[in-house]
């Protein structure tokens, strides 16, 4: 039986790492303050049916799944190309860059650091998943849930898991290895050194660069391997309390209003 | 497993499954079945994610629309990489059954749990009508395409099953 003491104490040491997981298959900080919200009331009106058969992180995770998922059901996908496009309005619009400049000059979170680039274009460019691949991606790469664990979240078996999460991995490798040009000499996106200039202009970006171990490591070529050092860089990172996540939180702030005004002209 | 179907599932000399044709004067008909050391969830979903088929299967070059009951596909196959087939799918029974055709012919995929952790998948299109003998000569052998495809499916599912994750 679970009580309100444990289940708020449960909540409240939950909260961030949840938020963060909202916030990256979302990629609103809105809906991830919105979702988390919900997710505790629920929790509170649900408590009597807990019977156990998870933990309770689990059970958390199940309802705030439950949330974002019918909400993002709702929304289109967005291209793999995500970056460019969103760099082009960006070029586009003065008031981007004059607010980025505010944060990066003005915030204690609004430091560029290239490695908080890489978890936040991973979180972009994951929306370009089909949802459930995306979701059990996070969840297992990212948040460390097991399969049998995501099962439950999920809803579905553990079979179907095992296949989003063959999927969704092996299109995330197959993309970035194509475009990071951080692990690919041939790749067509180098934002992350371009806002490195930008923002930290003393700073030699190659240099800032090989400090980040999936850089170091790219010329193994062992694609998988790259992608769990990929997948540290996000787990390593708390989104809303790193040094650079103000600035990291107006960027994708940005991408997602580009890319909801894309969906409403289309 | 039924010992039938283990007496009618021949291998090529590569190990795949070996598909069987069998003609008359207004249909043809072939037919591939091969034992899958998977769950069928797995073989279901790479079955019907009408966008997943090119990555795994190679006798698929595209299909576009969804692979859902009612809805209709549009598929090239590497067998006549020039057409385009616009096909409608008539029966979907999840993890069981998907049967997808136009006027001129019905492919039917079937899976059968056979409870020791292994799924029968087969693969059955039939062809033909009454204008069959005058076109017959112009649809190429499936043998080949449906041995290369269950080998594939067989292969993929069995990937996935295996990845400890």
């Amino acid at each position: 039986m679970l009580d309100l003491v444990t289940l708020t104490s449960e909540f409240e040491r939950c909260r961030p790492a949840l938020r963060s997981y909202i916030l990256r298959i979302t990629a609103s900080r809105q809906d991830a303050e919105d979702i988390a919200q919900e997710t505790w009331i629920r929790a509170q009106r649900s408590l009597e049916g807990f019977k156990g058969d998870s933990s309770v992180k689990t059970w958390l995770y199940a309802i705030a799944q439950n949330i974002a998922r019918d909400h993002l059901r709702a929304l289109k996908r967005w291209p793999e190309e995500v970056g460019d496009i969103c760099k082009d309005a960006a070029m586009k619009d003065p008031d981007f860059f004059r607010e980025a400049m505010t944060i990066r000059q003005t915030s204690p979170h609004g430091a560029f650091e290239i490695r908080e680039h890489i978890a936040f274009c991973f979180t972009c460019v994951s929306r370009s998943l089909p949802l459930e691949q995306q979701i059990a991606v996070m969840l297992k790469e990212v948040h460390g849930f097991s399969v049998k664990e995501i099962a439950g979240i999920m809803e579905n078996s553990e079979a179907m898991v095992k296949y989003w999460l063959y999927t969704g991995r092996g299109r995330m490798i197959e993309v970035f290895d194509r475009r990071c040009a951080l692990i690919n000499k041939e790749g067509v996106c180098h934002q992350c050194t371009e806002l490195n200039g930008i923002f930290n202009p003393k700073q030699n970006a190659q240099e800032e660069a090989v400090k980040i171990q999936m850089v170091r490591d790219a010329g193994n070529k062992d694609k998988e391997h790259l992608f769990d050092l990929r997948m540290k860089v996000l787990q390593e990172l708390d989104p809303f309390t790193s040094p650079a996540a103000e600035l990291q939180l107006h960027h994708l702030e940005f991408d997602r209003k580009v890319m909801e005004g894309r969906a409403i002209q289309a | 497993m039924n010992p039938l179907i283990t007496t009618l599932m021949t291998t090529t000399t590569t190990g795949r499954a070996k598909a069987s044709t069998t003609r008359t004067t207004f249909h043809r008909e072939t037919t591939v079945s091969t034992v899958i050391n998977a769950d069928e969830a797995i073989i279901w979903a790479l079955l019907t994610n009408a966008a997943d088929h090119p990555r795994w299967n190679s006798t698929v070059i595209s299909i576009q629309g969804s692979i859902a009951p009612g809805e209709r596909i549009v598929l090239k196959s590497t067998l006549d990489p020039q057409r385009s087939f616009k096909l409608k799918v008539m029966e979907f029974e999840p993890a069981r059954k998907l049967v997808w055709g136009d006027g001129k012919g019905r492919r039917t995929f079937a899976l059968k749990n056979n409870g020791d952790g292994t799924v029968t998948f087969t693969m059955h299109e039939r062809i033909g009508g009454l204008l069959f003998p005058m076109y017959a000569k112009y649809i190429p052998p499936f043998d080949a395409s449906f041995e290369a495809f269950a080998a594939d499916l067989k292969k993929e599912a069995e990937l996935i099953q295996s990845r400890s994750h």
